[in-house]
């Protein structure tokens, strides 16, 4: 009960970001979005309007990193299993409406957030990739799997916000750079 | 890490050494033209003279200078190399000593991040990354096989020096010399290898 009305007012404040953007959202807006007091949004966020904003981009960022999750979960072989993370990735934040027009008009506002956030995604992606790095067949006797993962983690990301030369879009450009640049050291060809 | 610390250079160079003592004691925000000229000695007529764009020309000349030294400590460092592996090295070792240890920069990352991060991600990276391959692409080109891209490797070594100097990593430390040999040894390197052998066998 008390876990859902927190997730109501994130809801409502995401729609009010998604239409207004992060400086126009206040924590007004938010509580007349949710059908709740501003004293209730400032039980739950008790920062106030800073503190609802960073907890909403926080939400969605790791609902988006769930939504990856998902996209991956039954695919066994670990070199296919990343090749399909970054295609999905890569689709999803071109897509993403929202995130597109924050990052257009209102970077400075987003980026550091995000940044912050991506240590904490950092984690979960690795404690996903463990476990299924340690099953994966042909791993090179002297990986240490945990430090493998984090470094796999961080080029993920790195791709995933910012593809450079990469056309992600592109499968056999995928599974080479997977390979080659992800890979080469941790698992034998 | 100073760039130019000498009464006796050039004014344009006093100015953009003042620049980056400024930043770092004050930060971007508050640091005015008049701070600048004061600390480097001239004549606000002077500064103008020099940067008639005023801040954010003396800003677009920072980051022009800084990339500059970096990029020359690198060639030296590149010049002295007698393996791939030590031209790696040197490379992530210098980018991230930058990152790292720049009196500016980790003022900024520490107290505004507003106003560096947005060009560490998304869009203004990938022109980042583009600017890293144009240069760094030629520099490590003689030392890759025929069958690596060198602006390929560019970026790629790039992404690693801003992930493990922007987010430290128990594992990785980019100030300590092995520590970054390590690293290549372990994720570079292989990859090079596999890159020269795919690419061989496709042609």
């Amino acid at each position: 009960m008390a876990s859902s009305s927190r997730t109501r007012i994130l809801e409502a404040a995401y729609a009010c970001v998604a239409r207004a953007g992060l400086t126009r959202t206040t924590v007004e807006d938010a509580a007349r979005e949710a059908g709740v007091s501003r004293a209730t949004v400032y039980r739950w966020f008790p920062g106030g309007r800073d503190d609802l904003l960073r907890q909403v981009i926080a939400w969605e960022t790791a609902r988006f990193f769930l939504r990856l999750a998902d996209a991956v979960d039954g695919i066994t072989d670990f070199a296919e299993m990343l090749e399909e993370a970054l295609v999905f990735a890569h689709a999803a934040v071109l897509d993403h409406e929202v995130l597109q027009r924050v990052l257009a008009t209102e970077p400075g506002r987003l980026v550091p957030t995000l940044t912050v956030e991506s240590d904490r995604i950092r984690s979960a992606i690795v404690e996903f990739l463990v476990p299924r790095l340690a099953a994966a067949p042909g791993r090179r006797p002297d990986v240490d799997t945990r430090e493998a993962c984090d470094h796999i983690a961080r080029l993920l990301l790195s791709w995933i916000g910012a593809p450079g030369r990469w056309d992600l879009t592109d499968r056999a450009r995928v599974r080479a750079l997977v390979r080659e640049e992800l890979l080469a050291g941790i698992l034998d060809p | 890490m100073t760039v130019v610390d000498l009464r006796e250079s050039p004014p344009r160079e006093r100015v953009v050494g003042a620049t980056v003592r400024c930043i770092a004691r004050w930060g971007l925000a508050k640091t005015t033209v008049d701070d600048v000229a004061r600390e480097a000695g001239v004549g606000r007529a002077t500064l103008y003279r020099l940067f008639p764009g005023g801040r954010d020309a003396l800003l677009d000349a920072v980051v022009a200078a800084e990339t500059a030294a970096l990029l020359s400590r690198i060639r030296a460092g590149v010049a002295a190399a007698s393996s791939l592996e030590d031209v790696l090295v040197c490379c992530v070792l210098e980018g991230g000593a930058v990152l790292i240890g720049h009196e500016a920069l980790r003022y900024l990352l520490a107290h505004e991040p507003e106003s560096v991060l947005p060009y560490l991600a998304f869009d203004r990276l990938d022109g980042l990354l583009r600017r890293v391959c144009e240069t760094g692409g030629p520099l490590l080109a003689p030392w890759l096989g025929p069958g690596d891209d060198a602006a390929r490797t560019a970026e790629w070594v790039a992404r690693i020096v801003l992930s493990y100097a922007l987010a430290p990593s128990p594992s990785f430390d980019l100030r300590d010399p092995e520590s970054v040999r390590r690293l290549v040894r372990t994720y570079v390197l292989p990859g090079l290898a596999v890159g020269a052998l795919s690419a061989r066998s496709c042609t």
